[in-house]
């Protein structure tokens, strides 16, 4: 049968938005037409930049909820539940299109009437009648709208019938009717009214709730509600108070400054009105209308040069105003905050348009502020640029050193020696460690500082010495007072300020260890900071000494000779078994963070530093025996001590002859480093990305324990004897080896038929507890890693949100390396986390690699992975909870 | 009073305390939990809690059915903050009482206490939204960092003292002259309306258990710790067990510890020692024994799961009675997952879920509960689990570890505060805005 509908003849400019992990993702502008064809009406939106390519096809069926919001927008849900949005450019656009999806509509309904259930419910539905809003009504109309909210046809038909006679407005005068007749449970009946008709989740009926004349009545009547019948909100009162709006320099738009105050209800509805009763389907509506708003207020804020102009004039050293300027700063940190939520590119935009005009400036103004508050919320505005593209910052930086300008990491780091407010300088060493990372490769950072610069000819200038350099200078800038450690003996009487300042430095200090390998050698080896660091291994205060522990452990975990070598030269390990002589055999964390970093060598089979231990500190090494750590590494050392004509040439240096997995097993690339330094160098600015190749690692070991050779051994660590004690890599911390045997074969063979192909794979790797316990075949893993890509509506909330950036242990020690199954490794964290700090490009767009190896049950961690994995969580978290019962 | 005490009375009225005391409060607090192991040591008799969840006047009511501190031995199981209103204020209190009064407390963490999982799920929102700023949020993450993973509650009796009369509708399982009463459930107004007893003489003359408790004891006697130090150190010379049937159990092997941790078992923890092993200091890892501790979950299944949170494992009926036999427990106690009656206890009680937020997140209706232990005051009750019990059938060692008996417990169960004790809960909203 043809249809009737005339399609609008001309083309619409609009963007076409989907809904993607809660978050509305820009398909790209485009030109927008209804068209008919083959009798389907479709809405078509053929790209503005590539005339040929189809942004949107979607055919319009009778049913599908089609929403006009505002003036220039329509939302509806694609049949796969995709939820889409059209943002017109003009009005006038939107409302051509508009008719002709309702013309379609009601002609696809006039075409097929009752046939089926649904049409017809419809139909009765539409007959559905509210009494006249008057008090004596109220129950009849709060139990019409409770039964037709009931299911979704009556709730449409509900909606259209409130929307048409405009009857929120004509409830609004019963509020203060009730009120003065001080009737309670009329005023508690219109609160359930309200709150059935903001729960319809219909966009217009929200909108309109939020309006001038309606707002106050709403929430006046939500005041009342009848489960806290003895309590009355006061939302009237936070809403009418206009004060609460400031307003630096004023916007001038009556259509944006509408806007602000809408959105500023709606957040208000969401956060405290609603929020014990929000659905899910009317949050994310509340927050669809939120984040379209503010897409249009930042867009006129940043489009708009003069309000721009004057609102960095603001700052001008010559305009005494401080308030103002205060206020100003308050401003530009409430925009970061909204821009957060943004797409990168508008994102992008603002903070382009904020630093032209001179938004670091503002910074210095507010982190030199004498006011904490302020300066945290500087640091605050600074690192929500760090989060969006800290490598278009550090691009900057680097831009202001080659101009003999004093760089911003120079003054952060000024800040942080001097700074007394502990919050700020937490925040401080966390911008510093971003700004500084060693990992991030300059030349990209270059390219992001902006084409003009990139077009001078000075590439040279930037070359990896100039950066190493710089490194080199900031970093001696910021460890001095480490430095200056070296002429204190007493460090008994530290002031509170010192042992705060040296863990933030040990801190950060450990932080770029362990981003890069060599970057900062030359400054812990010209500083000699690694003596210093031991030095606070002798603190009172356990908590330094607990930071400077992390930061020997990382040492350690690099397995890099030249640190191994400087830590066995000093008195490290001394210092270390102090601190266990002292705490044991006490149970605290202290006591365990040293166990943890024994056990680590121990199990790693570290030769150099075993024999250190063994030589150097043998008698103490002895006498601890209230766990079996330090026994086995004296066995370990027999052992060793066993290849008596290979003695020789156990050097530091030999060691990959011996125990090439247990090497390639800490960190494959860097590893080789070791032999040739330079090609090494050179592979790493190559790959930006060493995780990839940390994840081969324990492939390979597989590989090594399956070889005959290695017999029954564990992968992990073996030497070319098969000595007996071997077996109990399990066991790290039971005290005898024999007797664990014997449980764990009763419990295994109790444990049924099943079990025997997983006993067989034990043969080859007995140490590891997951490959005698987890019989879930490999395949499960890909179907997790999938439902993880399914499952991220999570995801952008926490790339979204602020990000952590302090430190996550390196090496968690034997959990990590033994569970190869789930081989997202703690060394690919720090560059997930940092890659979450790039902001949302790169988790949204990041192209999947998933790589499942399914012999060897090792699984390539994506770039998003475990962000991915941390949101799935918590998804399951709810999902098992409310199964829970 | 002490500045502490005011404190406390603030955060008892649901009033916050200046960031500078804040910043204080968990100076001082990481000063104490650095002393404790990852595995705390906790003396019977105690009361469990379970996940919190930010609802600070549940909380209130939690202490008002439970006792108040330091009258009543607290020991909660993480997940203090996120998703309620009052996160906040229910940590910070709960972190004073712990600075006040170190004995008598007991915080463990929960998968909550994170820092990512926190600027998800509205930790880090209600920071920035009461202090304008993240450092509070910061101060608090660092104490997560050093709460303890687990806890030992030692010398809890097996039998309970049954508390007055029991409401008609009371349902209970025998109740004979030779039983002792082993659970009880008693709701918000200490009115029993549940209970279980056991068998008090269980001649245990299991032809089995000889041979087997061969193994045990060469195993445990192996384990140098504290943990099991604490326990009678020697179980040689069994044969003539069975045949003595002494009701007091001369070879007492007491109830055996109950483990308290947020989650649940890890695989690469086969003993409560290893757990010692673990440089806990650290954000909660994605994968790894400790990320296990806080993210697992038990589950019908035989053996080890993928968990379907995409963190920690599910474990099966077999895994916990291993655990369980080998470390000398008689009970896993755990949070971490709703449950609608407040508690639920599986594999033939070898482990209870424990959960205190009720009606959680002010919509899932759902009762809360805390589990009481009581002190094993006399010798008596520490006989070896009779014949009949659980896991007999599945023989080995499930038959063995049925030497030690589970201890009594009572579940207090409770709903959400009255609403005139608190008032509407919301968030609160921002002062002002320019945007």
């Amino acid at each position: 049968m043809a249809l009737e509908v005339q399609p609008p003849s001309d083309r619409k400019r609009v963007k076409v938005y989907e809904l993607r992990d809660n978050d509305w993702f820009d398909r790209g502008t485009g030109f927008c037409t209804g068209q008919i064809l083959d009798d389907e009406p479709r809405i078509f939106v053929e790209s503005e930049d590539e005339p040929n390519r189809v942004l949107l096809e979607t055919k319009i069926s009778k049913d599908d909820g089609y929403q006009k919001q505002q003036e220039t927008l329509i939302v509806w849900t694609e049949p796969n539940g995709t939820d889409m949005a059209l943002s017109f450019q003009e009005a006038e656009g939107c409302a051509v299109i508009w008719d002709f999806v309702n013309n379609v509509q009601q002609h696809l309904l006039s075409l097929a009437p009752g046939e089926d259930a649904l049409s017809d419910e419809i139909e009765s539905y539409q007959s559905i009648m509210l009494p006249a809003p008057d008090l004596g009504n109220l129950p009849e109309i709060d139990h019409i709208m409770r039964t037709s909210s009931i299911t979704q046809a009556g709730r449409d038909a509900l909606s259209k019938l409130v929307i048409r006679d405009e009857y929120i407005p004509k409830l609004i005068p019963l509020v203060s009717m009730a009120e003065d007749l001080e009737s309670l449970p009329d005023l508690h009946r219109l609160c359930n009214i309200m709150k059935s008709l903001i729960l319809l989740n219909d966009n217009t009926i929200i909108e309109t709730v939020v309006t001038d004349p309606v707002i106050l009545g709403v929430v006046g009547a939500l005041e009342y509600d009848p489960e806290f019948p003895t309590h009355k909100a006061n939302h009237r009162q936070y809403l009418a108070d206009q004060t609460r709006y400031k307003e630096v320099v004023p916007i001038k738009d009556p259509l944006i400054r509408h806007k602000i105050r809408y959105t500023w209800r709606l957040q208000y509805l969401k956060d405290v009105v609603l929020a014990r009763i929000l659905d899910d389907p009317t949050f994310s509506v509340l927050n669809s209308l939120i984040f379209f708003n503010q897409v249009e207020i930042v867009n006129h804020i940043q489009s708009n040069a003069q309000f721009l102009k004057e609102l960095f004039t603001v700052f001008d050293p010559r305009n005494a105003d401080n308030k103002r300027k205060e206020d100003a700063v308050q401003f530009l940190h409430q925009c970061a905050v909204i821009a957060k939520n943004l797409q990168a590119p508008a994102r992008a935009n603002l903070f382009a348009n904020f630093i032209n005009h001179g938004l670091f400036a503002v910074i210095a103004f507010a982190i030199k502020h004498p006011k904490p508050p302020l300066r945290t919320t500087g640091i605050d505005l600074l690192v929500s640029l760090l989060d969006h593209d800290q490598i278009m910052m550090r691009g900057y930086m680097l831009k202001a050193v080659s101009e003999k300008k004093t760089p911003l990491t120079d003054t952060l780091i000024d800040l942080l020696h001097t700074e007394t407010d502990l919050g700020v300088k937490n925040q401080l060493a966390d911008a510093i460690k971003v700004l500084l990372d060693p990992q991030i490769s300059m030349p990209d950072a270059m390219a992001r500082a902006g084409p003009e610069h990139f077009n001078k000819p000075r590439s040279n200038i930037f070359s990896d010495t100039f950066v190493q350099n710089h490194f080199d200078e900031s970093a001696r800038r910021l460890f001095w007072p480490l430095k200056r450690l070296e002429n204190s003996d007493n460090l008994n009487d530290l002031t509170f300020q010192d042992v705060t300042l040296y863990s933030h430095l040990v801190d950060i200090l450990t932080f770029f260890v362990r981003q890069h390998l060599y970057r900062s050698r030359n400054v812990i080896h010209d500083e000699s900071l690694a003596p210093r660091v031991a030095q606070l291994l002798t603190v009172p205060q356990k908590h330094l000494k607990l930071t400077a522990l992390k930061f020997f452990r990382t040492l350690i975990s690099l397995q890099d000779t030249f640190y191994q070598a400087m830590m066995t030269r000093n008195n490290t390990f001394g210092l270390i078994l102090d601190i266990v002589y002292q705490s044991m055999p006490r149970d605290n964390l202290l006591n365990s963070a040293c166990l943890e970093l024994f056990e680590y060598i121990k199990r790693e089979n570290i030769k150099p530093i075993v024999l250190h231990l063994v030589e150097k500190y043998g008698e103490q090494i002895k006498n601890i025996t209230y766990v079996d750590t330090f026994q086995t590494l004296y066995l370990r050392y027999e052992q060793l001590q066993g290849y008596g004509a290979e003695e020789a040439d156990s050097t530091l240096y030999s060691q990959e002859e011996d125990l090439p997995g247990q090497r390639m097993q800490a960190n494959g690339s860097r590893w080789q480093g070791v032999k040739e330094m330079d090609a090494a160098e050179e592979e790493y600015f190559n790959t930006s990305d060493d995780e990839e190749e940390w994840q081969q690692d324990p492939q390979q070991n597989t590989a090594i324990s399956a070889h005959p050779q290695n017999g029954a051994a564990s992968p992990v660590v073996k030497p070319l004897v098969d000595y007996p004690d071997d077996d109990d890599e399990d066991d790290a911390m039971n005290t005898k080896v024999e007797d664990q045997t014997q449980p764990k074969q009763e419990s295994s063979s109790q444990e049924g038929p099943g079990r025997d192909t997983a006993m067989e794979s034990s043969e080859e790797a007995p140490s590891t507890p997951v490959s005698l316990t987890i019989q879930t075949p490999p395949e499960r893993l890909s179907e997790k890693r999938r439902r993880e890509e399914e499952d991220d509506d999570e995801l952008m909330k926490l790339t979204a949100g602020p990000k952590r950036r302090s430190s996550v242990n390196a090496g968690s020690g034997s959990a990590g390396l033994l569970r190869r199954k789930r081989s997202v490794s703690i060394g690919s964290l720090s560059s997930n986390e940092k890659g979450s700090t790039l902001g949302n490009t790169t988790t949204s767009a990041a192209p999947k690699r998933i790589a499942i190896n399914l012999s060897s049950a090792t699984v390539k961690p994506t770039d998003t992975a475990v962000d991915k994995t941390s949101n799935e969580k918590e998804n399951r978290d709810d999902n098992h909870d409310s199964q829970g019962g | 009073m002490s500045d502490l005490d005011r404190a406390i009375a603030q955060l008892r009225a649901c009033r916050l305390i200046p960031e500078s005391q804040v910043r204080e409060l968990c100076y001082k607090a990481r000063e104490l939990l650095i002393e404790e192991g990852n595995v705390v040591c906790v003396d019977a008799p105690v009361t469990i809690c379970g996940d919190i969840h930010g609802q600070f006047h549940d909380l209130m009511e939690l202490f008002r059915v439970g006792g108040d501190v330091p009258d009543t031995n607290y020991l909660f199981m993480g997940d203090f903050v996120d998703r309620g209103f009052y996160s906040l204020e229910s940590f910070l209190l709960l972190l004073c009482l712990k600075v006040r009064y170190p004995d008598r407390i007991t915080l463990i963490r929960g998968n909550h206490e994170s820092r990512q999982i926190t600027t998800v799920y509205g930790f880090y929102d209600e920071c920035i939204r009461k202090y304008g700023s993240a450092n509070v949020w910061r101060y608090c993450c660092e104490v997560f960092d050093y709460l303890a993973l687990g806890a030992l509650v030692l010398g809890a009796s097996s039998g309970l003292e049954p508390t007055g009369p029991a409401l008609e509708t009371t349902s209970s399982t025998m109740s004979l002259d030779d039983s002792e009463l082993e659970t009880e459930v008693l709701n918000s107004r200490g009115e029993v309306t549940m209970s279980s007893y056991r068998p008090k003489q269980p001649r245990t003359d299991s032809p089995l258990l000889p041979s087997l408790s061969q193994d045990k004891s060469a195993t445990s006697s192996t384990t140098q710790t504290p943990a099991s130090s604490s326990m009678p150190p020697l179980r040689s010379g069994w044969a003539g067990t069975g045949a003595t049937g002494d009701s007091s159990g001369s070879y007492a092997t007491g109830t055996g510890a109950v483990l308290c941790v947020h989650g649940g078992l890890s695989p690469l923890i086969d003993s409560v020692d290893k757990i010692r092993l673990i440089d806990r200091k650290q954000e909660v890892p994605h994968e790894g024994a400790m990320c296990d501790l806080l993210w697992s979950d038990p589950d019908e299944i035989d053996g080890w799961g993928l968990s379907p949170r995409g963190a920690g494992f599910l474990f099966g009926g077999d895994i916990v009675k291993h655990f369980n036999y080998k470390n000398d427990l008689s009970l896993i106690a755990r949070a971490h997952q709703l449950v609608m009656e407040g508690y639920k206890e599986m594999f033939d009680g070898g482990i209870v879920t424990v959960w205190s937020a009720p009606n959680y997140c002010y919509r899932c209706g759902n009762v809360a509960s805390i589990l009481e232990l009581g002190e094993d005051a006399s010798n008596g009750g520490t006989v070896a689990r009779s014949n009949g019990d659980y896991g007999r059938s599945t023989g080995g060692a499930a038959g063995a570890a049925a030497v030690t008996r589970s201890p009594g417990r009572r579940y207090r169960v409770f709903e959400a505060a009255a609403q005139d004790t608190r008032g509407m809960p919301a968030k609160k909203p921002v002062a002002d805005y320019f945007l």
